[in-house]
């Protein structure tokens, strides 16, 4: 390719100055966080001299982190789970399978894609009330599985009809039941769908805010963004506390991003390019 | 698996939670739409097709409507165009590509609620390290009250959101172009094409799955806006960047007008539908053609 000067003086630019529109105001909510107030007011733009890691500290206790942290923690795992094992499981006939029984299930499954959350969100909280559901952890995680549903179908069927069935049919000539061939087989064979679905996933219901805002409410049970939200409601405009209240927040994806950098984009690309 | 008992047990667990979680609240909407029932009371009446008289006589619900097309064709327009030209940038191995490329997609990691609340500092006006920067280069007149001028707010809000999704835009759009066989330029180069006809003749058509993807994606994601516009601006200044999404909020839970926000949400259900209907159609057979 013959690349010319000024070209590619435009491209280093273009490259340039887009990653400083991302990466200043990262390194200023990170500035913001260890610096004292003062020092923000004097030097906004400089290094910090002095560390404050109070900011931390006071944050993760007056915030309730490690409860919201807690929360976080249980209501992506079991929701992952379930989404990971229920699509899973209805994925298999729908791919293995050509007749109308299947064919209705999975148009039915993937209309959801079609379906906006707040189509659902006034008639799914007088559902919760009703089931008993409302401000418990288990309301949101079958919320969570609900709407991944969809999606997650949609996935792991696509991956099945391109899996060979010799596999599976030498298992079940074997006496292998039904059941035992596909965790056994079929399963293990899914991990690269697996893993984009429990990324893109991730992403969505760890940073998820609608769905608490709504339907958990109750300071114990509260998630990481609802923790950083209701903490502004306290300290009205105390930026150091609800900055540090995001940077803890936002550091289990982070890190989990940057070891598995390779990993991840292939599990987002996956799961974007498929739909 | 060719017994039909045992198919329906497979699908049985993800058809319950679905049913329930989904379909039977989405088409509680449509059954709430025709009432007037406040959330609040038990009871409740039919009210016909009021709530979507009421609707089209509501110069907010047009207000919501007009600021989603906004926003969405913004978003939609300016994301695409950079992110395509950042995908192009950033295609190929070596280090600083690869170290471009994982910083552009960290702000696609944060939560919308914490990049709300990192923008609402940067366009702070007192304190707001925008304008602070714009007076540091002798730039104070450009200084503005990017949230709170309603002139200004909507763009903000925006720009935010580019902010976001931008790397995830490019990572998609840089996996199709990793898609297209490089023997292809090849056979450019040697015709002699420049860099706009390769672009246009190769790179453009073999991305149309990928164009597919990202245009339907920030179409729907915008018409769904919701947490980034209610953490840095609540819909305001009054109703300059008021989504349907926030208004639908409004209604139903501010306002306890539960039926009338179902009728929102149908009405907002009904547009993402049509457009997402219509640019399949229109992508697809882009996608055919190449």
């Amino acid at each position: 390719m013959k690349k010319t000067l000024t070209s590619s003086l435009v491209a280093a630019a273009l490259l340039l100055i887009w990653a400083l529109i991302v990466i200043v105001p990262l390194l200023i909510l990170i500035s913001v966080t260890v610096k004292s107030p003062k020092e923000m007011l004097d030097s906004t733009f400089a290094f910090p001299k002095e560390w404050m890691w109070s900011n931390f500290t006071e944050a993760w206790q007056t915030a309730h982190m490690l409860t919201a942290f807690g929360n976080s923690l249980l209501i992506t795992a079991f929701s992952l789970i379930g989404v990971v094992i229920v699509s899973a499981f209805a994925a298999y006939p729908i791919a293995r399978v050509k007749s109308r029984l299947t064919g209705s299930f999975f148009l039915y499954f993937i209309a959801g894609i079609m379906i906006p959350f707040p189509l659902s969100m006034i008639p799914l909280y007088k559902l919760l009330k009703m089931l008993d559901l409302i401000n418990t952890h288990q309301g949101v995680i079958l919320i969570y599985i609900a709407i991944t549903i969809p999606f997650s179908v949609f996935l792991y069927t696509g991956f099945l009809k391109g899996v060979p069935k010799e596999l599976e049919e030498s298992a079940l000539i074997d006496g292998c039941g039904p059941l035992r061939t596909f965790l056994t087989i079929i399963f293990p064979l899914m991990k690269p769908v697996t893993a984009s679905v429990i990324i893109t996933n991730s992403l969505t219901i760890w940073n998820d805010f609608l769905i608490p805002l709504l339907y958990l409410q109750a300071r114990e049970n509260r998630t990481i963004p609802m923790a950083i939200f209701s903490f502004t409601g306290q300290y009205n405009s105390n930026w150091a506390m609800i900055f540090s209240a995001i940077v803890l927040g936002a550091l289990p994806l982070v890190i989990t991003f940057l070891l598995l950098q390779n990993q991840f984009i292939k599990g987002i690309v996956g799961g974007a390019v498929k739909g | 698996m060719h017994k039909r008992r045992l198919q329906l047990l497979f699908m049985l667990p993800a058809f319950i939670v679905y049913s329930l979680f989904v379909m039977v609240p989405m088409l509680g909407s449509f059954y709430f739409s025709f009432t007037d029932w406040n959330g609040l009371n038990a009871r409740y009446h039919f009210v016909g097709i009021n709530n979507y008289i009421s609707l089209i006589h509501d110069a907010e619900v047009w207000i919501a409507l007009k600021n989603t097309i906004v926003f969405a064709v913004l978003v939609t327009l300016i994301q695409n165009v950079l992110s395509l030209l950042l995908a192009i940038l950033v295609d190929g191995s070596s280090w600083v590509k690869r170290f471009l490329r994982v910083v552009y997609l960290i702000p696609a990691l944060l939560s919308a609620l914490a990049i709300g609340y990192i923008w609402s500092y940067l366009y702070n006006p007192v304190l707001g390290v925008i304008n602070m920067a714009l007076q540091n280069i002798g730039l104070g007149h450009w200084a503005q009250d990017w949230l709170g001028d309603p002139k200004w707010s909507m763009y903000s809000v925006v720009f935010t959101n580019i902010w976001q999704w931008m790397g995830l835009s490019m990572i998609i759009y840089l996996a199709g172009l990793q898609a297209i066989p490089g023997d292809l330029y090849e056979a450019a180069d040697i015709d002699g094409a420049g860099n706009w006809e390769r672009f246009v003749k190769i790179t453009f058509p073999l991305i149309a799955p990928a164009f597919t993807v990202n245009i339907l994606i920030s179409i729907i994601g915008s018409f769904k806006v919701f947490d980034i516009i209610y953490v840095m601006t609540k819909g305001g200044p009054g109703t300059a960047t008021e989504s349907l999404a926030i208004l639908l909020y409004k209604k139903a839970f501010n306002f306890n007008e539960m039926g009338y926000g179902t009728a929102i949400a149908i009405v907002m259900f009904l547009i993402i539908l049509f457009i997402s209907i219509f640019q399949l159609r229109i992508l697809r057979s882009r996608e055919l053609d190449a």
